[in-house]
């Protein structure tokens, strides 16, 4: 009798610790650590993603948080340095244990961290544009929310080639690692599409004139100018350059073309013109000037939180930000908990879920969930209210 | 080809300034300051704020991103120098100047943000006059200016010649009775005037932009070893020759070699002449 006590005992004690375990694991918060440079040189997008991160998370905790869990956002400053971004990755995967890693928001951090975040087991949101950042076999939990380089490249190679018609292209990148990778995509690129670059330049990203490049870029031939560089500085003076010199030549290529920190820059406001750059179906303006209705969706929601004024940075960080929280919502949602390989198998299964940035599918052997007929060319002087105009076709 | 001479003459020139600042510290206290690019950059934001922001007149706008400049070199004095020097002997000023420069590099981004914004036009000019727009001409006159000054500074006046007397022997002129911490600050508030006034004056070449500090740090330093520890000619001539090779090396070969052509000059000119072009190699007695 006492012998069948002792046991009845022994098991109700194990089944009470195993409920008890169950149930702190389903209160417990899904910590999901965001690598974002905060301060530093190119901050601007990584303090606009930071505002949909954190809307997303404040807005899924209001309603319940997943499964009836919270979200615990642990934010790391960067500072755009890459040997900060790997020792901050260390401390989310090792010391502070999260489920999930967003970030970081730089391709030069996220080349230093995807390893030891794959190595840790971790799922990774990638939100860097360069193509060796994703990688089935070596970073099976690496999945990239954001478009590739090579898509904006397509996209802006396409517009120059195809709607302008123009044949001969220079290439301009910057002496950044971002910009000289990108130059060399470019010109591949190119290359595939039968088109060899009359002129090809790195400078610089601090050049402060690029009279000469475009001088001998006219001469060369060159119809197109085709820029690679996220230095706004960079792309300001060549506007200011190509308009000083009176060359009425197009300018066709990055995103940063259009930032409206570019504006205060020229020396004219009709420098911006016949220039025209790679973006996003999401938040461009159709023919009524009405944007897709997930963007205007967030903008109305998002906007009393920035101020309830016109949006004066791009719309599309906030946007990609804020999925990047919605996907872990989608993964750990249909995973049933935070498993690591339970969440990978989720998302190497998703096929277009809805995002406000794009539309995203993974499958087994590609972890770029970012569709390619969400990449436009937009208007680059057309930003109004976080938004462009679609360039003419 | 003559665009690349005058830009690189123009950036040579903001560049033969930070030296001018370099040496003015140099010359009272033996440190290399890591803040000298910083005092420019500075000079560039703070202008741009007081003429597009606060709406200052130009001339008021000049005098306030000077102040600037001599509080910030005052405080560098104040904060980097002047108790790592009383404690100890070793370079450890490297690492003050370093982590102040830092400081205020990530205080100016937050505050002004990390994009790079205009600078207003200083004289009424329009934008096609090419080579003769005053964003090249404006850094450097003012370099040249600066260079003058201080000469007749160091020949003409009784605390420019405090200021030699100092570089040659600091512990002589402690023991003829000059107030030697006060020359030095002294100082340090003339190269942050002196600095301010270079980030003005080269704000529509460069943009007000937060993260200029360590280039103007790194290739002011270049611009002063060529030249030569001391001289004023050397920097200017340091500086000139650093943006002009720096250009010509660009419409060459291309951007991609500007970092390595500009370091190989140093290390040529140490290698022929460690002293650089102008400098004196000093003998100590023992």
């Amino acid at each position: 009798m006492l012998k069948l006590t002792t046991a009845c005992v022994t098991r109700l004690l194990v089944l009470s610790f195993a409920f008890a375990a169950t149930a702190a694991s389903a209160q417990s918060p899904i910590r999901i650590g965001w690598l974002s440079s905060l301060t530093g040189p190119l901050s601007s997008a990584a303090i606009a993603e930071n505002q949909g991160v954190q809307f997303a998370v404040d807005e899924i905790d209001a309603a319940g948080g997943v499964n009836g869990r919270k979200l615990e956002l642990i934010t790391r400053d960067t500072s755009g340095e890459p040997t900060k971004a790997v020792n901050l990755a260390k401390q989310l995967a090792f010391v502070d244990k999260v489920d999930f890693i967003i970030g970081p928001v730089n391709s030069g951090e996220s080349l230093a961290t995807v390893p030891i975040v794959a190595k840790a087991g971790i799922p990774n949101l990638i939100i860097g544009t360069i193509d060796e950042l994703v990688d089935a076999q070596k970073f099976p939990l690496a999945f990239r929310a954001i478009n590739t380089n090579k898509q904006w490249i397509e996209a802006a190679n396409d517009y120059a080639l195809n709607v302008l018609k123009k044949k001969k292209v220079a290439v301009i990148g910057d002496t950044s690692g971002y910009g000289t990778a990108a130059s060399k995509v470019a010109q591949d690129l190119l290359q595939k599409a039968g088109v060899t670059p009359v002129y090809v330049v790195l400078v610089d990203p601090n050049k402060t004139d690029l009279t000469d490049e475009l001088n001998k870029a006219k001469a060369a031939g060159a119809e197109v100018i085709m820029p690679w560089t996220a230095a706004t500085g960079l792309l300001a003076r060549l506007f200011n350059t190509r308009g000083d010199m009176g060359w009425e030549v197009p300018i066709v290529g990055h995103p940063a073309m259009m930032a409206p920190t570019v504006r205060p820059l020229l020396n004219k406001p009709d420098y911006w013109k016949n220039a025209f750059a790679a973006g996003y179906l999401s938040t461009t303006y159709d023919a009524k000037g009405k944007l897709p209705p997930r963007t205007q969706e967030l903008m109305d929601k998002i906007r009393p939180k920035l101020g309830n004024g016109e949006i004066d940075f791009m719309f599309w960080w906030i946007a990609l930000g804020y999925d990047t929280v919605k996907l872990v919502e989608h993964a750990v949602k249909t995973a049933g908990s935070t498993d690591a390989a339970a969440i990978g198998k989720v998302l190497e299964n998703t096929k277009d879920f809805p995002g406000v940035y794009a539309t995203y599918t993974w499958t087994k052997d590609n972890r770029n969930g970012y569709p390619d007929h969400a990449i436009v060319v937009n208007i680059a002087g057309s930003f109004k209210d976080g938004s462009f105009k679609a360039a003419p076709r | 080809m003559l665009v690349a001479l005058i830009t690189g003459l123009a950036t040579g020139a903001l560049y033969a300034a930070a030296a001018l600042t370099y040496n003015v510290m140099f010359s009272t206290s033996k440190v290399l300051s890591v803040t000298t690019g910083h005092i420019s950059m500075l000079g560039g934001i703070f202008g741009a704020w007081f003429i597009s922001t606060l709406g200052w007149p130009i001339p008021v706008a000049l005098l306030g991103s000077m102040a600037i400049g001599a509080v910030f070199g005052l405080l560098t004095d104040f904060i980097a120098i002047r108790r790592v020097l009383a404690r100890s002997d070793e370079h450890l000023w490297l690492l003050s100047t370093l982590a102040l420069a830092t400081m205020v590099q990530q205080a100016a981004g937050l505050w002004w943000g990390t994009e790079p914004k205009p600078f207003p036009r200083l004289i009424p000019q329009d934008f096609s006059a090419g080579l003769g727009d005053q964003k090249y001409w404006l850094p450097i006159a003012i370099a040249i200016l600066l260079a003058v000054a201080l000469e007749v500074f160091y020949r003409r006046t009784l605390y420019g010649k405090l200021f030699v007397a100092m570089s040659e022997d600091a512990f002589a002129a402690r023991a003829r009775g000059i107030p030697t911490g006060r020359i030095r600050s002294m100082s340090y508030v003339i190269a942050g005037a002196m600095g301010g006034l270079a980030g003005f004056a080269a704000g529509q070449l460069t943009f007000a932009y937060f993260a200029l500090g360590l280039t103007l740090t790194l290739n002011g330093f270049i611009a002063l070893a060529v030249g030569g520890l001391g001289s004023n000619v050397g920097a200017l001539v340091g500086g000139a020759a650093l943006g002009i090779l720096s250009a010509v090396a660009t419409y060459f070969v291309g951007g991609e070699y500007q970092q390595t052509i500009s370091v190989g000059l140093l290390m040529s000119v140490l290698l022929v002449k460690p002293a650089g072009l102008f400098g004196s190699q000093s003998v100590r007695p023992v």
